[in-house]
């Protein structure tokens, strides 16, 4: 496969790498493989998407990528910091400091404004606001006239763009975004990716993007395809026909 | 019912059984308490009314005298008759054990020498068979260490009999005395025995005509009669404690309705959905309105069941203390009645949110989920009734204060209260907004007072519960303490000094003021120097006192002025002749001593003793020798009152002096208070503990469907302990907020009570706060609302993050 292709870790700044990464649910009978043996590498100031059909286990390599949930078998290291064998709490410092998320709904707390939500990350973990980078983060997505605005009176676009900033005004090192468009009309869509793609290249943001549409995982640098639980391909820069070929493709599993 | 909707029904009671516990549980605990009032009043009603007909024996009729002569006749004609004969009747008089008073006032009743009469139970000696023998109750006889074959004197002075213990009886509930004597050494207690009634073996005629006045009635009727106004004075009080059981309710009526409300929102998508399939807005009311009831039926059914064992437990505790409690028995109207009441009030707390139910549409099921809906916190119709009932309430209240109407008073404050309920959802959250102020600032507090107050009908309904509890307990803590305070200004007044030796006959032994000094629980003696002498015709020591005493309580001095004495009305009742003529006249009086004698104006007081006051200087104008005639002792408040009195008692006996106390009284007074306190907080608690409960129960659910949001802030930082910390600060703001605002409408309430009630009563009101317990309050009320959080906080950090983001 000419298309499939491992960066070279010795080129590129590495944002987070997986090493055998397996996740089970349930017990005895009744075992859900979501992740049988993940391998991947994901460089740093890229924009990458994870896709693959529902079911698949790519939300599920997020969580475990994020720390958000702690995997059955394997490495994980974001930062240069092994997730693995970290507790709960040392879990959460690490995302505080390091990662950035924007959900596909219920991203914003809706007794806050849209400042405040932006802010309470920083807040959290009890950092000083960063003014410049506030008012930055605010100017490249347009939010400067709905600080104030609770997320009840903001459009669904609006929202993820909040959502967006609160994720880009910590300076993560990794940005995740779960299904970002999920619940946006085409036009909002665009313009939430456009906002996430200009991030990576205007701000120097890593973003990785979980997603199942072709259209969102166009606006990606890079695609990384994930079938029953597995890593089937992972695509530099594919054009519309790879990305297509890729997803076609079934796992080495079936 | 339709099928389709039966499914519906048993599908969602079975999923959201869990959710329910919190409603079930309040009235669980409404219901139980119905029952445990009604085993334990029908209980002490049973024991109290089982043995009335005993002390009349076989005697057909009760003749009730008119007269206490006419009773003395009843009984002597019986006796030439040779017909049975009792008379139902007591004497209160002290009773002494080789010359020690052993109690100032024992009930006495008849013990009958006739032995078809004789109803006491003997449990140690023999029933007495003629006067000069007496029976003594084996509890009190226990307590006083009297025993079978010791001599008693019964009475005072000319009236006094002399008896001899023969038997150790345990007498029925309905009679209620300590010693038994026979009629000829009852009836010389004249002063103070009062008989009610003649048991009588003969005919109707013979009573009528030895006594004309009296009334005749066969025993079953009038045995009927006193177990009627028994059963009466029992009911009466479970009556006063169902209003506590209201009292229950209605904080189980908010805390179910918060309950369903809370619930129904969480549930709308699924009603919409339900709508879209084609159930209609009918079945749907239906089914949730069934919801409802299956869930107040069997609710009351555990109710009942909890109640049945309270009931025999708390009959059982009660009879550890009280012998003459019944044995426990259960009304079945009572029971039914519970149910029923259990089933009303759930379905209708169920009422009005069953109805938001119905109004959901169809399409709102399609709408992209945005989490629960924040609704307006008070609509215009609301806060203006509000307004007006706050308003009128007050006019209410003020107008009470002028009138002492007991009627006003309740319904202003009724209306006020209401008022502030209304004005809860604007009232509560923004009282809980400035409280989260005050805590400081950072992020958990911000999203602590932010959780608090997103939801202010929610909120305020969850506060409201304890507000009614807390209100109410803090009423009457405060009227209460303002009762004592009161009351013991009265008692100071009546009782200025606690505890008075005064020489009799001869002046009091030296050294007797360390004696009295010595007894256990005297903080301060204050020794009176004086001499035996003759006032106004009558023999009494006379004590020079030099200004106020610091023994002596309150606002009177009890220190003569030049050219005054100070006459107890013991010692002015036995003046006679030519000198009572003169007190009446002149209000003077003439104080002698060997031959040198003085006149002194007169004053009237009492409270130390049979001891005449006289101004410093007396003595040497009447060239008296000085000795001691008096001591005064003041005694600490926590001393147990009967201990010191027969600590004191022989004191005064071995010194040949007379003891006055008051300090029994006084303690009396506070032990009622204290009981009284007790007792009302302790129904009260149970409407709080249902509060507590509402608290963690919406502290639970709110939980529940923040679970995305909580996982959010999992995600984005917010640790374990974080999020821990801000339900524990959300239920503490919560449970303050709603404690402080009851505390100060309840001291608001106490004080409007005190003056209508107390100051008609007496004439200077000292509004009292009970500092200590009302901060007790505040900190019960604060920790258990911080305990009311710690279940549904573990629950919300125990989700992963990754779990919570899955939630929808």
């Amino acid at each position: 496969m000419t298309t499939t292709q491992h960066h070279a870790p010795s080129e590129v700044a590495i944002a987070a790498t997986a090493r055998g990464l397996a996740k089970t649910y349930g017990h005895d009978d009744h075992v859900v493989h979501a992740l049988r043996g993940v391998d991947l590498t994901l460089p740093a100031g890229r924009f990458t998407a994870i896709m693959g059909p529902s079911g698949s286990g790519k939300s599920t390599l997020m969580h475990c990528l994020a720390g958000l949930d702690a995997a059955t078998a394997g490495a994980v290291t974001v930062a240069g910091r092994d997730l693995t064998g970290m507790d709960d709490t040392a879990l959460t410092l690490f995302r505080r400091e390091h990662i950035g998320f924007v959900f596909q709904a219920f991203n914003l707390l809706p007794m806050l404004t849209a400042g405040q939500n932006i802010l309470l990350p920083l807040e959290l973990s009890g950092r000083p606001v960063d003014r410049a980078r506030y008012a930055d983060v605010v100017e490249v997505l347009g939010l400067a006239d709905r600080l104030g605005h609770l997320p009840s009176q903001l459009s669904g676009g609006q929202q993820q763009r909040v959502a967006i900033a609160r994720a880009l005004v910590t300076r993560p090192d990794l940005v995740f975004a779960d299904e970002p468009t999920g619940n946006l009309d085409s036009e909002a869509s665009a313009e939430v990716l456009g906002h996430l793609r200009r991030s990576v290249r205007e701000l120097g943001m890593t973003v990785v993007m979980v997603t199942h549409e072709l259209d969102a995982a166009a606006y990606a640098d890079d695609v990384v395809v994930i079938h029953d639980g597995a890593v089937t391909a992972h695509l530099v820069e594919p054009d519309q026909d790879q990305l297509v070929a890729a997803l076609r493709r079934r796992g080495p599993g079936r | 019912m339709n099928a389709g909707v039966r499914t519906v029904l048993l599908a969602s009671l079975r999923r959201h059984t869990r959710r329910y516990v919190a409603a079930a549980v309040a009235v669980v605990i409404g219901v139980a308490f119905v029952v445990v009032t009604d085993a334990l009043s029908r209980a002490t009603r049973d024991g109290l009314t089982a043995d009335v007909a005993a002390p009349y024996g076989d005697a057909g009729l009760v003749v009730t005298p008119d007269t206490q002569e006419e009773a003395d006749a009843l009984v002597a004609a019986a006796r030439e008759d040779g017909t049975a004969v009792a008379a139902e009747g007591y004497a209160t008089e002290p009773v002494f054990a080789a010359g020690v008073r052993l109690s100032p006032s024992v009930r006495v009743r008849e013990a009958a020498t006739d032995p078809a009469m004789q109803y006491l139970e003997l449990l140690d000696g023999r029933q007495p068979t003629r006067a000069g023998e007496a029976l003594a109750d084996a509890g009190d006889a226990e307590e006083q260490r009297v025993g079978v074959g010791d001599v008693l004197v019964v009475g005072s002075a000319g009236a006094a009999t002399e008896v001899t213990v023969v038997g150790l009886v345990d007498g029925p509930a309905s009679v209620d005395a300590s010693l038994y004597l026979p009629w000829d050494d009852l009836r010389r207690l004249e002063e103070s025995l009062w008989v009610q009634a003649v048991a009588w073996g003969g005919s109707d005629e013979r009573a009528l005509e030895v006594a004309p006045d009296a009334t005749v009635t066969p025993t079953d009727e009038h045995v009927a009669a006193v177990q009627a106004e028994i059963a009466r004075g029992v009911d009466y009080l479970s009556y006063m404690a169902l209003l506590f059981v209201a009292i229950a309710l209605f904080v189980a009526v908010m805390v179910i309705a918060n309950t369903f409300s809370i619930l129904f929102a969480q549930r709308m998508r699924e009603f919409a959905l339900l709508r879209c399939v084609g159930v209609t807005r009918r079945q749907l009311r239906r089914s949730v309105r069934l919801e409802a009831l299956v869930l107040g039926l069997v609710a009351s059914l555990a109710g009942v069941a909890l109640g049945l064992v309270g009931g025999v437990a708390v009959v059982a505790l009660v009879g550890v203390w009280f012998d003459d409690i019944g044995a426990v028995s259960f009304g079945p109207t009572w029971l039914v009645g519970s149910v029923l009441v259990g089933t009303a009030v759930t379905t209708g707390a169920a009422w009005l949110p069953t109805r938001a139910v119905t109004r959901v549409a169809p399409l709102a099921a399609l709408r992209p989920d945005t989490g629960v809906d924040v609704r307006d916190a008070a609509g215009r119709l609301r806060v203006a009734s509000a307004v007006l009932l706050l308003l009128g309430g007050t006019a209410l209240l003020a107008a009470c204060l002028a009138s002492s109407s007991l009627g006003l008073m309740l319904a202003g404050g009724v209306a006020v209260f209401l008022g502030v309920l209304l004005l809860g959802p604007l009232l509560v959250p923004a009282a809980i907004r400035l409280a989260g102020r005050l805590a400081g600032d950072g992020p958990v507090r911000r999203l602590a007072t932010g959780n608090a107050v997103r939801n202010p009908r929610r909120t305020a309904t969850t506060a409201a519960s304890l507000l009614v509890g807390v209100t109410l307990t803090t009423a009457v803590l405060t009227g209460l303490a303002t009762s004592r305070t009161t009351l013991a200004d009265e008692m100071d007044l009546s009782y200025p000094v606690d505890a008075a030796v005064s020489a009799l006959d001869a002046p009091l032994p030296d050294g007797t003021a360390e004696q009295v000094a010595a007894v256990e629980g005297v903080t301060e003696v204050v020794e009176l120097r004086g001499t035996m002498a003759t006032v106004a015709g009558v023999e009494v020591p006379v004590a020079e006192v030099d200004g106020r005493q610091p023994v002596v309580r309150g606002d009177r001095d009890l220190a003569p002025a030049q050219g005054q004495l100070l006459l107890p009305w013991q010692v002015g009742n036995e003046v006679a002749g030519k000198a009572q003529r003169q007190l009446a006249r002149d209000q003077t009086a003439t104080v002698v001593v060997g031959d040198r004698s003085l006149e002194l104006e007169v004053v009237h007081e009492s409270g130390w003793g049979a001891v005449v006051l006289v101004p410093p200087g007396t003595l040497d104008a009447l060239e008296a020798a000085s000795a001691t005639v008096a001591v005064w002792a003041r005694a600490d408040d926590g001393t147990d009152a009967g201990d010191l009195a027969d600590a004191l008692e022989s004191r005064a006996a071995a010194a040949g002096g007379e003891l006055e106390e008051g300090f029994s009284n006084r303690s009396w007074v506070d032990l009622q208070v204290d009981i009284l306190t007790g007792a009302v907080v302790g129904l009260l608690g149970v409407a709080v503990l249902i509060a507590l409960l509402g608290i963690a129960n919406t502290l639970g659910l709110s939980v529940l469907e923040r679970g995305r949001e909580n996982a959010l802030l999992r995600a984005m930082g917010l640790t374990r302990q974080q999020l821990q910390r801000s339900m524990a600060v959300e239920g503490l703001l919560l449970s303050l907020v709603a404690t402080v605002l009851g505390t100060l409408l309840g001291v608001a309430f106490a004080w409007v009570g005190a003056r209508v009630m107390i100051s008609g009563v007496v004439d200077e009101l000292s509004m009292t706060l009970p500092v200590g317990q009302l901060l007790l309050v505040v900190a019960v009320a604060a920790l258990a609302g911080l305990g009311a959080c710690v279940v549904p906080a573990r629950r919300a950090a125990r989700v992963a993050p990754a779990a919570g983001l899955a939630l929808d």
